[in-house]
């Protein structure tokens, strides 16, 4: 399975002026999907992992500022595409899914008619070739009665049932790549293990490339191959997904592990780790390591200058001055009393 | 602990109020519309000092003088005569002062009986509420013209009437932001908490609601104030407003029709003194709005 | 649905009932429409034979009772000037000012929505600043005002339009920019500020997302949700305009009901003043009710409830 990646970005950067400065919500990532693999990108809100998709599709706000060194899509360069180019590519080889199916789908008109608009958009279909696709799209993730979904509303459908179709609407052009922002966050937890597993089992038999971005890493374990970290822009953790979750390395990767309950571990009444602080501000270049003043671990060489992706083996890499083997950290570190200013 | 309350009191922060004025004060259309506002208020007041002329005067032989700016013009008659041998500027001016007049006077009674209804149904709701509601929709299903045109006409023009018509017919848009800005702040804490320590209804009228809602209020209040100006002109372009001898820029509209082709600038003057005033109230109400809607807000 | 539509057919009645009884009072209490109708120089004598005729000494209960039911079987009265029945009368000139509100509206809509679209798209460009200009500049106008300037430049200067007169559709064209310019400022505001919402939602993302083509994006999904209070607005719209008629037909000399109305009031011909009002007041109301039930129609978030 030797085939060129899905996808490759280097140093993308979205930059965003506002009033006299400027922000800078992406600092420069590195992104590679391959064929059949999901790739999980993690972070809290405001890392910059959702800009980064929308930076990926073509879809930031007219003021963002888009930089990259390299943007390829199954090795066409998309660093210079013109818009027309984008809209061409969008829902056709790359598709994107969004966290809040209540609001992404059009309240105005039915299943089908938002299905046959994507297809005819992208292909020269009639309209019953277009139903056709529809209906064996629709049962594909397992909507019953995919018949009598296509004439019903957006309103009509449960949560779940909605987000099925969403996937459906990615899978009408048969896409290289698709992204998943929040996919699961706004619904139940059991339907949330269906969605999971209905990605993976398309992914599995149709090779897909994909990316699931997600602030949970419950949703991680059992999905991804990999796994991204981002903070404050930057990615500060690479690597296998089970390298990253058994023996993270990077210290803010560590404190997200360290504040999720563990089912059968975790005891009542043990105290949760947290990480202390709110999302570091955006504007200026970094001239220190970004998560300083969260870290517990913070030293003198944590402000000399800025950090660099350090390989830690295995393609394990990690944007961090600590020791590559996994010493030096604390577990009980982030367990704390109270905040430490 | 004495010598705590020995100290004089830490500086007030500003009051809402200064806060609006100070952030108005830096909108560019608050000072223009601000400006022209003035400068014709101040031309109505000083119009005997302005102009010399008595505008009712009429004087056959000075018919249809045209301005100074063109060739028969003479500085004796700024702005030409009219018809009737009146000179133009003075009724201009004099027609200013009934225009302010009436409009300020009308949203006065307006502004009273929406913001009472407003009031009454933004804060009781339910029965008073629906009642008020039926009510302002009758008047909105009433054509406000015709209404008008249709009582003075019957009951015989006046200054009085006219001003009475309109300020009982114009009241429909301060019930509704009235009643709207009144529902959201009766659920506000303040309002409860004022009933919390007993204050009478009357109290929290005065104190808590009426105060918060000045800045919707004066936002009405242009835009209505620009409403009774225009209908006043309109009822006397149709001869059913300001009778003569009184002036009003309607009246000076509608005796210049006749001249259309050959004085337009008969119909101009008149024309465009209106069309400024609203235009600045326009100005003046719109920064206000910009200033005091909570977006806004710093 | 029907419930809802029941409802509001329920209350459309009602009010033009209560309307019907407010205009009734407004035109038989102000000043004594005896007086009026007998003219001026009139004797006593002449005054009581009118009030006797048309029976205004009766108790005024008996007199709107009266003419209600005269009204609710189709009669309208007669009117005293032109010796012709209203219901006749009224007929003839409706079509004149139904066209030149339906023209008025049209170009309203014509003019107020494109504008409102391009100004929410390209936000503080120059046909941003350019429609907000126009919607400031549009209210400070007064319409008759617009009514004479049109006059002034396409038939006195131009001399491309007739100034008087209703026989064909050239006739129409300025009244109707007269009457729809003012509804103008509204509507675009309205029309701007539900597209600027409406194109940061959820669903307009995700129609982008899936590279469908601008026009499918902005109209399909964007315009078909920001123009659904649009539509409860022109409707509204059509109702002041029925109002303002009677300014620029009187101006333009259309014989429209406005006009009617207009030269009634001259004359005091109460009985067609009485029934214009009531008919005008009853289409405000009507088209007040279809926008409502269009919005419900339309809105795909009332359909649910």
């Amino acid at each position: 399975m030797s085939t060129a990646p899905v996808l490759e970005v280097k140093g993308l950067k979205v930059d965003i002026p506002v009033a006299d400065d400027v922000l800078h919500p992406v600092r420069g990532i590195d992104l590679e999907v391959g064929r059949g693999e999901t790739v999980a990108i993690v972070g809290e809100s405001g890392c910059g992992k959702s800009l980064s998709a929308l930076a990926i599709m073509g879809l930031l706000p007219r003021s963002a500022r888009l930089s990259a060194e390299r943007i390829a899509l199954n090795g066409e360069s998309l660093t210079d595409a013109s818009p027309r180019r984008w809209r061409q590519l969008r829902g056709d080889r790359i598709a994107m899914i969004f966290q809040d199916p209540m609001t992404a789908l059009d309240p105005a008109y039915r299943i089908g008619d938002q299905m046959r608009e994507i297809l005819q958009q992208h292909r020269r279909v009639s309209r019953r070739a277009a139903r056709e696709r529809s209906l064996e799209l629709l049962a594909k993730v397992g909507i019953p009665s995919p018949e009598e979904r296509l004439s019903q509303y957006p309103h009509q459908l449960s949560g779940g049932l909605r987000q099925r179709v969403m996937i459906a609407m990615a899978l009408l052009c048969e896409p290289e790549l698709i992204i998943a922002d929040e996919p699961t966050t706004a619904l139940d937890v059991t339907i949330q293990a269906q969605i999971l597993r209905l990605l993976r089992d398309i992914q599995r038999e149709t090779g897909i490339g994909l990316i699931l971005i997600t602030h949970d890493l419950g949703v991680v374990a059992g999905m991804a191959h990999r796994i991204v970290v981002m903070y404050g822009g930057e990615v500060v953790e690479v690597g296998a997904c089970d390298a990253v979750l058994g023996k993270p390395l990077h210290p803010y990767t560590e404190g997200l592990m360290r504040s999720i309950p563990v089912p059968g571990e975790t005891r009542r009444g043990e105290t949760l780790g947290f990480i202390p602080g709110i999302v570091p501000r955006q504007t200026g270049q970094l001239a220190q390591c970004g998560f300083i003043d969260r870290c517990p671990y913070a030293h003198a060489t944590c402000a000399e200058g800025p950090i660099a992706l350090r390989e830690a083996g295995g393609g394990h890499l990690m944007r961090c001055v600590l020791p590559k083997d996994g010493s030096g950290r604390d577990p009980q570190a982030w367990i704390r009393d109270t905040e430490a200013v | 602990m004495a010598t705590v309350f020995k100290q004089p009191p830490p500086k007030m922060t500003l009051s809402p109020a200064r806060v609006a004025l100070r952030r108005a004060a830096r909108h560019g259309s608050f000072w223009v519309g601000g400006t022209i506002l003035a400068v014709i208020i101040l031309a109505a007041i000083f119009a005997p000092l302005l102009s010399a002329h008595d505008p009712a005067l009429q004087d056959l032989s000075q018919r249809y003088i045209p301005p100074v700016w063109s060739e028969d013009g003479s500085w004796e008659h700024i702005l030409g005569t009219d018809n009737l041998g009146r000179d133009y500027l003075a009724r201009l001016l004099y027609g200013a002062r009934v225009s302010l007049l009436i409009g300020f006077l009308t949203i006065l009674i307006s502004g009273t009986i929406g913001t009472v209804l407003g009031v009454a149904a933004g804060y009781w709701g339910g029965w008073a509420d629906l009642i008020i509601n039926f009510v302002v929709t009758i008047r909105l299903t009433l054509p406000v013209v015709l209404v008008a045109l249709v009582v003075v006409a019957l009951v015989g023009s006046s200054l009085t009437l006219l001003i009475l018509v309109i300020g009982l017919l114009l009241w429909d848009r301060f019930a509704i932001v009235v009643r709207s800005a009144t529902q959201q702040l009766a659920q506000r804490e303040f309002v409860t908490a004022a009933r919390t320590i007993g204050s009478s209804t009357p109290r929290i009228l005065f104190r808590e609601i009426l105060p918060n809602i000045t800045g919707p209020l004066i936002v009405v209040a242009s835009i209505e104030l620009a409403h009774a100006i225009l209908l006043e002109a309109a009822l006397s372009f149709l001869g059913l407003g300001v009778q003569p001898p009184q002036v009003s820029w309607g009246l000076m509209v509608a005796e210049a029709k006749s001249q259309l082709l050959f004085r337009p600038w008969m119909i101009a003057v008149p024309g465009a003194a209106l069309v400024l005033l609203i235009f600045a109230i326009n100005l003046v109400g719109d920064a206000v709005r910009d200033v005091t809607t909570p977006e806004g807000k710093a | 649905m029907l419930l809802y539509v029941l409802k509001r057919l329920a209350m459309t009645i009602l009010v033009i009932a209560v309307t019907s009884v407010v205009a009734f009072l407004l035109v038989h209490l102000s000043g004594d429409p005896a007086a009026a109708m007998a003219g001026e120089g009139a004797s006593a004598a002449d005054i009581a034979a009118v009030r006797e005729t048309f029976g205004f000494n009766r108790p005024i209960i008996v007199q709107y009772l009266d003419w209600l039911g005269r009204v609710l079987q189709g009669e309208f009265g007669r009117s005293y000037y032109l010796r012709m029945d209203v219901g006749e009368v009224l007929a003839e000139r409706m079509p004149v000012t139904a066209t030149l509100g339906v023209a008025a509206l049209s170009f309203a809509l014509l003019l107020s929505i494109p504008l409102g679209v391009a100004a929410a798209l390209k936000p503080n460009t120059l046909i941003d600043r350019f429609a907000l200009w126009l919607a400031v500049a549009g209210q400070a106008l007064p319409s008759f005002l617009f009514a004479l300037g049109l006059m002034y430049v396409f038939g006195v200067y131009f001399r491309i339009l007739p100034i008087s007169g209703g026989t064909s559709w050239v006739h129409f064209i300025m009244p109707s920019i007269a009457l729809g310019y003012y509804a103008t400022p509204a509507i675009m505001r309205l029309t701007r500020s539900g597209m600027m919402d409406v194109l940061q939602s959820d669903h307009v993302r995700t129609a982008r997302a899936y590279g469908l083509s601008p026009w499918r994006v902005v109209i399909r999904h964007g315009l078909r949700h920001a123009i659904v209070p649009v539509v409860s607005l022109a409707a509204v719209q059509l109702g002041f305009m029925l109002g303002g008629s009677i300014i620029i037909e009187s101006i333009f000399s259309l014989k429209g009901i406005g006009y009617l109305a207009w030269e009634s009031i001259q004359r005091a011909d109460i009985e067609v003043i009485q029934a214009i009002l009531l008919v005008i007041a009853t289409a405000y109301a009507v088209l007040t009710l279809l926008a409502d039930l269009l919005n419900a129609a339309l809105d795909p978030r009332i359909r649910i409830s």
